[in-house]
This record gives C-alpha cells, sequence and structure tokens, in this order.
C-alpha cells in the first residue's frame, strides 16, 4: 500500500515539478538573451542619438537621427579602414584556409618521421606570446615598407604566415573521417594527392567554410597586432585600430555616438556572413554533433 | 605510498576513498620531478648516443665509400651525378655554392658573424657606432651611419642557422649518395628525378603540404622567437634602438631585475601582475565553464522549445568584432554610461566611490576586477555553451535513462553522469582555454585598459602598473605603448610566460588522464 | 590473375613489437586462401601489407613473380574489400564502383560497361543512383565487392568484409561469395576471424597466432589433423575437449584413461600410433563433442558427467558438462539419436554417462601442445 502511494504521489509531482522547473528554465532564458543581446541593442540606440554631449546614460535618444553615420563618412577616414579590412579579411581567408587544411590535413591523415616532433614544436611555439614576434617583424617590415599605409598587405602576411599552428579544431575533424577511406582509395589507385581533393576534400565543406569564417573574421576582431604594424597611421588602419582611437579620454564625448554608428556598420556584414554560415561555425566547434 | 589493491580499496568508505586519492596524488608529485627529471636525462642520452651514431656512420661511409661517395664529402651532389640523379645533384650543388659564395663575399656571413660580439658582456652588438660629422661641403653636421644592431643581430641568427642548414644538407647529400651506393651494389634501379617528383603528390605528399605552412612558421614565429630570446640578454630599448644607438650585451642583468624586489627592480610589480594573471585566468575559465555549460545544459533540456533561437542569440555576440561590444561595454559601466549612472544611484556605492574618492566604478580595483570577470562570462559563455552543447548531444542516451531507472534525481544525473563525462572530454580544452586567458589581451586592454593604476608600485618597465594588468597587456605597453619602448624587459616577460605556461601545461597534462593519448579519442 | 609469394615476411611496430613474423607462404594462380585466427595474430596485417598499406619490416611479398615491396598500393594492380566498406560517402553507388577506372582514365562507355555488368551480377543495379547513405548493410557490401570487381586485378583482398553483417546476412554472402568466385577469375585472399568462413570459403586455410602462421592447409586437412592444440581448438565448433590424462600401451593395443575409465584408441590412430613408436606416456587428449557418446553405466569406458547446460539446437543437442573433478566438456548429440524420453531426463544436475569414439582422437605433447601424430 505505502510503495504505491508513493509512486502515485511521486508520478504526480514529476510532472507538477517539471512544468515549474521549465517555466523556471524560461525565465533564466529569457534573462540571459536580454542581458546578451542588450549591448547590441543600445550601440545601436545610441547611433542614432543627435546631440553633443557625448555619453549621456540614457538608452533611447532625444532626438532621433542619422547624424553620425553621415558624420561617419564625411568627417573621418572610416570607409578608407572599412575597406581595407574588408581586403584583408577576404585576403586572409584565402591563404589562412590553405595554411591551416595543409597543416591540419597533414598532420591528421599522413604519417611520417617529423610529424610528432612537428607538433611538439607548434605546441611549445603556442607558449610564447605571439605578440613579441612583433619586435623583430615590426622592424624588418617597416624597412620593407609594409607598415603604415602599406599596413594591410603586412598584417595580411603576419595573420596567414603562422596561421598554420592553429590546425588543431580542423585535424580534429579530419580525424573523425575513417582511415579505411584513404586506404581504400589508395587500392583504388588513387596518389596521395588525389586522395585528398578526390576524396577528404569533397567531405570536408563544413570545416573548410568553418576556416574560411575564421580568417574572414580574424582582422575584424585584432587590435593588438594592428595597432603595432599600423602605428597611427590613418590610411593602414584597420577599424578596430581606427576607432579604438575615438574613445580615447580627449575624444570620447565628441566621437563616442559616432563609434557606435560605426560600430553598427561593422557588425552588420561580420554579423550578416556569421549567420549565414552559422551552421558550419557550429559544426566546427562542436565536431559536428549539434545540426542546425 | 604502498598502493591498495583493487579489493582493498573497494572497501574504504567515501572520506578514506577521498583521504587516500589525495595522499597518493601528493605522493605522486615527487614522482613527475623525477620523472621529468630522468626524461631529461633519457633525452639527452638518446640525442648523445644518436650523435655519436652519426659520426660513426660518416666515418664508415668514407671508409668504405667509393671514391665518387668520397668526393662528394667534398662536392656536394657529385655522389647524385655520378648515379644518375641529375636534379637533385644539381641543387646540392648550387646550394653549396651560394653558400660559400653567401659566406665569403664582403658584407655576407663572414662579416655579419664577426660584428656581433656575441655574448660579450658590456660589448655592443655591432662595432661601428653612427654619428654626426663635420661635412664641409654642406657645413653642417650630417648623420654618418655606422652600424644598425638589430641588423647585426639578424642577419647574425640568419647565418648561423644557414650554417646549420648547410651541415644539415652536407650530411644528407652524403647519406644519399652512399644509399646510391649501397642500391647499385644490389643491383636494384635507383629512383630518378621524375621517381622524386611523382613520390611529391605521393609517398612524400606531406612535404608537398607542409612546405608553406612550415617556411611560415619558421619565418614568423621561429625566427622572431630565437630573436626575442637573445634581445632578452641586450639592452634593446627606445634609447639603444640599434641605429642611433648601438645596444650591447648584457648577459643576465635584465633577468636579475625580475628577481630585484627593491626599488627600480621589476620584481614586486612582476609579482604583483603574475598573480592576478594566474588568479584572472583560473576564474575566467571555470566561472566560463561551468556556466557556459549550465546554460547549455538548460537549452538542451528536453521540453525546451526554440532551441535554435535561444542557441543563435548567445552565438550573435561571437559574430560581433570584440573591439565594437567590449568597448561599449566598458562605457556602459563608466560613470556617466547607463549601468554605471545607475549604480552610481544606490546609496551604498554611492557612498563607497565617494569615501574612496572614486569617479566610476572602474577605479575601485576590487570592483574593476570583478567587473572583468563578469563581463568576460558575458564574452565567454556562448563559446563554451556550444562546445557542451556538442559534447552534451554525445553523451548516450541510455546512460540517463538507466540512472533514472536506477532512481537518481536530476542533480544526481549532473553530478555522477554529465560532470565527470564533459570533464573527461573537456580537459585538453580546459587547458587551453585557462592557457589562452593567461594571455587574453582583448578582453583586459578593450575593458580597462589595466587600470586602475596600482599606486603603490608605480610604474615599472617605462610604464605605469594597472590593478588589472595581465602579463601580456604589461607588455603590450612595454613594448608599444610607452616612450622607452624596453623591448629587453618585455623580451625577459615574455620568456617568463613561456615558462609559466610550460609548466601548468606539464602539470595539468600530468593531471587530467584524458590528455595523454591522442589516439584514443579516434 | 597472379601468384603471390611471401617470403620470411616480418612486421614490427615501433620498435619492438612483432606482428608477424616468418611468414612463408605460396599462393598459387585463382587460389582462395583465407587467413584466420583470434584477433591481434597478425592475419589482417599480413593482409595490409600486402597490399601495400602497411610497410615491410623485413622479407619480400612478390605478385606475379615481382617484389613489390617498395611498390605504392595503387602499382600493385590489387582490389580490396574492407570490413566497413569504405565506401565514398560524397559519390552515388555508380561513381563509387566507378572510382578506380575513373582514375585510370577509362573511357565513359567502357565505364558504363563494366560498372553495369558488375552490377548486374550483384544484383544492385537499381541502386546505382544512390549515395551510400540510403543503402542497407548488406547492399553497401556488395557495392564495395563491386567496386573491387570492376578492375582486372591480380589478386582480390578481403578484410573481414562479413563481420559487420548479421548473421542471417552474413550467411547468405558467405554463399555469395561463392558463387562470385566462380564468376571472377582471380587470385582470392580472404581475412576472417571466423573459423566457419575459413573452412565454408578457403581452398586452403592459414591459421596465425602471435604472428605466426600455425599450420596451412585445406579445410579437411586442418580439422581432421590439427597440428597442435591451438589449431584443434580453434577449428571447429563448439570447441574440441581437451584435458590431461594417460596414454598406456599394453599387449599391443593403446587405450587412454580419462578419468578413471578405459577407452581403446581403434583404427587408423592406432596404425599412426604403432607407427611411431610411441609408448605409455601422459597426454593431452582432444576430442571433439561430435565423437563424445553417450554410454552404458556398466561400461569400462563410461564416465559420468553432471549436465550444467542444455542447449537444444535442433538438429543436434549441445551438453554442457562437469566431470566429477571440475573439468568441463561439451557434449554434442544428434537429436535424431535421442528418444524423447531420454532428453527429458537431460536436465540440470542430472547424471549422464559418456564415452570417446576411439579412431578420432587426438593426441597432443601436454609441455609443446604439438600433435603427436604429425
Amino acid at each position: 500500500m505505502k510503495t504505491e502511494n508513493k509512486i502515485k504521489k511521486s508520478g504526480l509531482g514529476a510532472r507538477a515539478s517539471r512544468r515549474i522547473s521549465n517555466t523556471i528554465i524560461y525565465i533564466v532564458l529569457i534573462a540571459i538573451t536580454l542581458t546578451w543581446l542588450f549591448p547590441f541593442f543600445g550601440i545601436l540606440m545610441e547611433s542614432f542619438k543627435v546631440n553633443e554631449k557625448g555619453m549621456d546614460g540614457e538608452l533611447f535618444p532625444e532626438v532621433w537621427g542619422f547624424d553620425n553615420y553621415i558624420r561617419l563618412f564625411k568627417e573621418t577616414d572610416f570607409l578608407k579602414w572599412f575597406i581595407n579590412t574588408a581586403l584583408m579579411g577576404i585576403a586572409t581567408a584565402v591563404f589562412q584556409t590553405f595554411f591551416v587544411l595543409s597543416m591540419s590535413y597533414t598532420l591528421s591523415r599522413l604519417r611520417f618521421k617529423a610529424r610528432k616532433p612537428l607538433m611538439n614544436l607548434m605546441l611549445i611555439l603556442g607558449m610564447f606570446p605571439g605578440f613579441l614576434t612583433m619586435i623583430l617583424i615590426y622592424k624588418v617590415f617597416s624597412e620593407a615598407g609594409l607598415t603604415m599605409e602599406m599596413a594591410p598587405v603586412g598584417l595580411v602576411i603576419v595573420y596567414c604566415a603562422s596561421s598554420g599552428m592553429g590546425y588543431y579544431i580542423s585535424k580534429g575533424f579530419f580525424d573523425t573521417i575513417p582511415k579505411t577511406l584513404d586506404e581504400a582509395a589508395r587500392v583504388d589507385g588513387a596518389t596521395r594527392m588525389q586522395v585528398f581533393y578526390k576524396v577528404i576534400m569533397p567531405l570536408s565543406g563544413s570545416i573548410v567554410i568553418y576556416t574560411i569564417l575564421m580568417g574572414f573574421m580574424a582582422p575584424w576582431g585584432d587590435f593588438m597586432l594592428a595597432s603595432y604594424i599600423i602605428h597611427e597611421n590613418s590610411a593602414g588602419m584597420s577599424v578596430a585600430v581606427g576607432m579604438f582611437e575615438w574613445l580615447s579620454k580627449t575624444m570620447l564625448n565628441t566621437n563616442y555616438t559616432m563609434f557606435c554608428a560605426a560600430g553598427v556598420i561593422v557588425a552588420i556584414p561580420v554579423t550578416a556572413v556569421f549567420l549565414a554560415l552559422q551552421k558550419y561555425y557550429v559544426e566546427g566547434v562542436t565536431g559536428g554533433a549539434v545540426k542546425g | 605510498m604502498k598502493k591498495l589493491t583493487d579489493l582493498e580499496y573497494l572497501k574504504l568508505n567515501k572520506f578514506q576513498v577521498l583521504l587516500y586519492n589525495l595522499k597518493r596524488f601528493f605522493c605522486a608529485i615527487p614522482g613527475w620531478f623525477v620523472n621529468m627529471i630522468l626524461a631529461i636525462g633519457r633525452f639527452f642520452a638518446r640525442c648523445g648516443i644518436a650523435i655519436k651514431d652519426e659520426f660513426v656512420d660518416i666515418g664508415t661511409t668514407f671508409i668504405k665509400g667509393n671514391w665518387a661517395v668520397k668526393t662528394s664529402f667534398f662536392i656536394f651532389g657529385f655522389g647524385n651525378l655520378f648515379y644518375g640523379q641529375i636534379a637533385r645533384g644539381l641543387l646540392f650543388l648550387l646550394f653549396e655554392i651560394v653558400f660559400i659564395g653567401y659566406m665569403l663575399v664582403p658584407s655576407g656571413g663572414i662579416y655579419w658573424l664577426s660584428k656581433g660580439n656575441w655574448f660579450q658582456n658590456g660589448a655592443t652588438v655591432g662595432t661601428v657606432q653612427g654619428g654626426f660629422t663635420y661635412d664641409p661641403i654642406f657645413d653642417t653636421d650630417v648623420w654618418v651611419p655606422g652600424d644598425d644592431s638589430v641588423k647585426v643581430m639578424l642577419y647574425g641568427l640568419l647565418t648561423i642557422i644557414f650554417i646549420f642548414a648547410f651541415i644539415y644538407t652536407w650530411r644528407l647529400q652524403v647519406k644519399q649518395c652512399r644509399i646510391c651506393m649501397d642500391i647499385t651494389a644490389q643491383g636494384k634501379k635507383i629512383k630518378s628525378s621524375k621517381d622524386d617528383l611523382k613520390s611529391l603528390v605521393d609517398d612524400q605528399f606531406h612535404k608537398t603540404l607542409l612546405a608553406l605552412p612550415v617556411i611560415g612558421i619558421l619565418l614568423f614565429t621561429v625566427l622572431p622567437i630565437i630573436y626575442m630570446i637573445l634581445v632578452a640578454f641586450t639592452s634593446y630599448d627606445a634609447a639603444h634602438d640599434g641605429y642611433s644607438n648601438l645596444f650591447s650585451w648584457v648577459g643576465l642583468d635584465n633577468f636579475n631585475d625580475l628577481l630585484d624586489f627593491g626599488n627600480g627592480g621589476l620584481g614586486l610589480a612582476f609579482g604583483e601582475i603574475l598573480s592576478w594573471t594566474l588568479m584572472w585566468a583560473f576564474f575566467a575559465t571555470f566561472t566560463n565553464y561551468f556556466l557556459g555549460m549550465f546554460v547549455a545544459m538548460m537549452i538542451n533540456k528536453k521540453g525546451i522549445k526554440l532551441k535554435k533561437f535561444w542557441r543563435t542569440a548567445l552565438v550573435m555576440t561571437i559574430a560581433i568584432p570584440q573591439f565594437v561590444s567590449l568597448l561599449y561595454v566598458s562605457k556602459l559601466f563608466d560613470s556617466s554610461g547607463i549601468i554605471g549612472e545607475l549604480l552610481g544611484k544606490i546609496p551604498a556605492i554611492k557612498n563607497y566611490l565617494n569615501t574612496n574618492h572614486y569617479f566610476s566604478l572602474w577605479d575601485s580595483p576590487a570592483v574593476a576586477r570583478a567587473l572583468v570577470i563578469i563581463i568576460n562570462i558575458w564574452v565567454g559563455i556562448p563559446y563554451v555553451m556550444l562546445q557542451a552543447t556538442g559534447i552534451l548531444m554525445n553523451i548516450p542516451a541510455d546512460l540517463y535513462e538507466s540512472s533514472r531507472v536506477d532512481g537518481a534525481s536530476p542533480f544526481q544525473q549532473y553530478v555522477k553522469i554529465t560532470l565527470p563525462y564533459m570533464l573527461f572530454v573537456t580537459g585538453p580544452s580546459l587547458l587551453t582555454s585557462f592557457v589562452s586567458n593567461l594571455n587574453n589581451f582583448n578582453v583586459i586592454y578593450l575593458l580597462s585598459g589595466g587600470n586602475p593604476i596600482n599606486t603603490q608600485i608605480g610604474s615599472a618597465g617605462g610604464v605605469s602598473v594597472g590593478h588589472t594588468d595581465l602579463l601580456i597587456t604589461w607588455l603590450y605597453k612595454m613594448a608599444l605603448g610607452s616612450a622607452e619602448s624596453k623591448y629587453y624587459t618585455a623580451s625577459v616577460i615574455g620568456i617568463l610566460i613561456f615558462v609559466v605556461c610550460a609548466v601548468l601545461s606539464l602539470i595539468i597534462y600530468n593531471v587530467i588522464p584524458s590528455t595523454k593519448n591522442e589516439e584514443d579519442f579516434q | 590473375m597472379a601468384n603471390v609469394k611471401l617470403t620470411n615476411v616480418k612486421k614490427i611496430y615501433g620498435k619492438d613489437t612483432v606482428a608477424v613474423q616468418d611468414f612463408n607462404l605460396e599462393i598459387a594462380d585463382m587460389e582462395f586462401v583465407v587467413f584466420v585466427g583470434p584477433s591481434g595474430c597478425g592475419k589482417s596485417t599480413t593482409l595490409r601489407m600486402i597490399a601495400g598499406l602497411e610497410d615491410i619490416s623485413e622479407g619480400t611479398v612478390e605478385i606475379d613473380g615481382v617484389v613489390v615491396n617498395d611498390l605504392q598500393p595503387r602499382d600493385r594492380n590489387i582490389a580490396m574489400v574492407f570490413q566497413n566498406y569504405a565506401l565514398y560517402p560524397h559519390l552515388t553507388v555508380f561513381e563509387n564502383m566507378a572510382f578506380p577506372l575513373r582514375l585510370k582514365k577509362m573511357p565513359q562507355d567502357e565505364v558504363y560497361k563494366r560498372v553495369v555488368n558488375a552490377a548486374e551480377i550483384l544484383g544492385i543495379t537499381e541502386y546505382l543512383t544512390r549515395k551510400p547513405r540510403a543503402l542497407s548493410g548488406g547492399q553497401r557490401q556488395r557495392v564495395a565487392i563491386g567496386r573491387a570487381m570492376v578492375r582486372d586485378s591480380k589478386v582480390f583482398l578481403m578484410d573481414e568484409p562479413l563481420s559487420n553483417l548479421d548473421a542471417k546476412l552474413r550467411n547468405q554472402m558467405r554463399a555469395e561469395i561463392i558463387l562470385l568466385r566462380q564468376k571472377i577469375d582471380t587470385t582470392f585472399i580472404y581475412v576472417t576471424h571466423d573459423q566457419t568462413e575459413a573452412m565454408t570459403l578457403g581452398d586452403r586455410i592459414v591459421i596465425m597466432k602471435d604472428g605466426f602462421i600455425q599450420q596451412v592447409g585445406t579445410p579437411t586437412e586442418v580439422f581432421d589433423m590439427p597440428v597442435n592444440l591451438f589449431v584443434a581448438e580453434f577449428i571447429g565448433a563448439p570447441k574440441m575437449n581437451a584435458f590431461k590424462t594417460n596414454l598406456v600401451y599394453e599387449d599391443g593395443k593403446y587405450y587412454v584413461t580419462p578419468y578413471g575409465a578405459k577407452i581403446e584408441v581403434t583404427g587408423k590412430k592406432a596404425d599412426m600410433l604403432r607407427e611411431r613408436n610411441i609408448t605409455s606416456r601422459e597426454i593431452i587428449l582432444g576430442v571433439r563433442p561430435e565423437h563424445v557418446n553417450l554410454a552404458d553405466k556398466a561400461d569400462a569406458s563410461a564416465i559420468p558427467c553432471t549436465i550444467r547446460v542444455n542447449e537444444m539446437m535442433g538438429s543436434e543437442l549441445h551438453l554442457h558438462v562437469v566431470e566429477d573433478n571440475g573439468d568441463k566438456l561439451i557434449v554434442r548429440i544428434p537429436t535424431v539419436s535421442l528418444e524423447d524420453e531420454q532428453r527429458k531426463e537431460m536436465v540440470y544436475g542430472s547424471t549422464i554417462y559418456i564415452t570417446f569414439e576411439g579412431k578420432v582422437m587426438h593426441f597432443f605433447d601436454p609441455e609443446t601442445n604439438e600433435n603427436l601424430l604429425t
């Protein structure tokens, strides 16, 4: 009798408690979503403010208008920076994809004597702050004329040259493709290169797109290396370095709303590309476990 | 200590198990060090044996080799040419000619090497100091350039690398020549140049694929890092930039500076920043990890709808460049920012700010540190959420079903199934995210810029030290943000960051079982 | 169509893990050879060395008289079927089967002819435009075989091709491979861990253990005359009963004395013992379950046993019994030879009396485990 009661009770309770816990989860998720999206909303609102006061502690504009956007293109080099960054993004995407995929494919599928030492070397190199390589690279680049207004070229080289060291995620992906596919292809008469482009590459669409996406986004987010190579030359700036200047203590009040407007313009293409390819990004990060 | 047998171990109660494992963990620590030392010893012993073998092999090759092999000891590629590998032979020969030419021409390899005064304490890098001399034609002082220390060091370094490459190539072609001889003796056919080309797309395909990426890494990471390590032993800074003023070798002075806790020494600043860096990395990693996992579990819970929507909302934050979102968020908490102003109205906070004469929340060391950690949660959760989602979906559903049948509550399921599974799978990535947090430049620099300034220390390494400064931001300011540009201190700190990362990684690699075998997961 | 010759082949992994050694075998043209053994015995490694997927540490592999040690797999002209099918997921069934031909740059009409022909033989014509994902396990296996069939390869290698299929499908595919063999005239090398497959498919069987060949022979040879205890226990199901006992030579007759019983060795086996002048000694006696007979309680040759497990297989009954001192034996009795009454009595715990067939016993040396008669 007693156990019967208990089962019945917990059966009823389970449904009720699930409903309660789900409600709580929905509330938490809504709160989280609002928190996460708040800054974007804030930036958008800020960009429509028409005033000269700078930061005013208000969320919504007193007067709405596109003044900031107009100023952005009329008074600043923003357009130049934007084009710089976009071009850098495209170039980086192309070269970095080539470097990363070559490296990760080789380490994942091919076996050769130097494989382990190479991986160890890259592991060790990764522990040095990469930023310090700039001491030499900047010096060499400035001799070669790849800084200042030519900085975008120099930066693409910097982003791509060592990008082979970021092979981990795509190697993880290649590791999941069964090795017998390679073997079957080789027995069928394929050279290793044919295995690469006839068998493995067609199966690796998602990781290729992921790598391209990462390459394209790198110049938009990088501040540290870019600021060093660009060295405050407006013609060669990327958006990150250029816009950072606007928020220095002296210029903060005049430029704050304009910064937000520029932020909106920068965010739109990157977010659009990202959301369009989100599926591949998620597959890259999760190793293909999450669809959609 | 004594290891219990499996059956004895099973007899222990929970508390004893914990005690036993803790004891074993700490007892094992000396073992790691012993193992490490042994491993290093073995490594050197192996190297010694390998070098000995090489020399023995070279000797026997010379003695047993025919005249073609012997000649190739002096003329590169001779053996290859002799045995009909024309392309290889010519490449080797070309390499030798280029090398000898480069070494001997004026302002070639020997010139640069001789200029370096390598590692002579107090001596300058480069020998001729540039300076102003009176020029009668223009009737004014003109700059007569001398050596450039940077170039002297760089070209010297390149020359040394070139010499190693030369020795390696010499050895390689001697070896190949001998192999040719052996193969011919067995009556087999030697690979032709055409075979060589063919094998580049087949059994040597890795060479084709790796050529560019590895050259990139060598030129843009390895070389600069070696250079940086050399800089740590010099006085390279803005005042001694090598061109207007030669810089010189200073031995271990720069390292001593870091251990100098007195006035003018960097010890205090370094200690302070290092401890905050470790603290930051710890909190940043673990808050993100657990909260991100928590969010992932909420989204993935059965019966929760709009999964894709919640996920996308969070993932959006990855898409927007950090410098936009972080700079905006940092301004939100400023005194005139939306949140900063709102919080400033709360009496307790207002009081706190006023009594300490803080202008905004960012001026309080404790609050600033808390803020960067909290805002970093905002930055980091989407990544962890995605990763965790992937892993959560991979946990076999029957584990949960069977545990429910066994009578586990949701909380018990989390502790007994989800957490161990996650920890096992994400162990290695936890390590990398810890290391990358140690070097998380963007979040700190864009949010607080390292501020507020630590008034007790003031400035070190030519730049002011802030309460939220990480080693990496300190280093950035030192190399770029200050007029003094103390490259040598920056290099020393760079080396120390490496040491910290390496030691931590070693320890963690030893503790986390799943990091050990790459192939286990395939 | 070619012969394959392996001479002193050895495979070492890393520094000193030996996977295969002293492997000497000559496979004739058109022969069907099966490598069989427990997992880790080196059978797959050997096959992969023939295919060129593993380096050969020592020794030589010849195909058609040419040493292929240094040749890439694609230059060896072999075809191979893998355990997990290894179909290219991004290609249709047609393109999967055409893949090796495309790599040879064969003209389209020839490709079409060959692929469709192979598809007809295998009965997969209607799936030619599908992707492998949309096929069942058996169909995938057919495609994999088809891909290997379309080329005129010298040697046809199969690495446990049936072990991913369920039992029923496996039997069906096994029969089809036998039929297939008659249609493709080529040399087959087949790797399996399943002795039934080995017995039914092979012209010759190569039994391996720990990297060594144990025995090479036709199915009948290895079944009737296993060279050692390992082969004896590995071939045949259920497994052969083996236990220590004594061989007694008395008045020109041989007896074995298991568990106090006394059974005479008769027929050819007795003659062979006599030829080799073997006297009384300790042996390991091997008796296959089908050579265990029910006996009368009163017989001198009867051994009392207790039934532990009773497996009714339909056509026969498998009894797992325990002898008084704890030794476990398996008895296999055809159902037709049992009365209903008798069968009802054979339940857990009941005692039965058994004896061994005197003419088909196997005698092994207790120290070396070698067969005394080879």
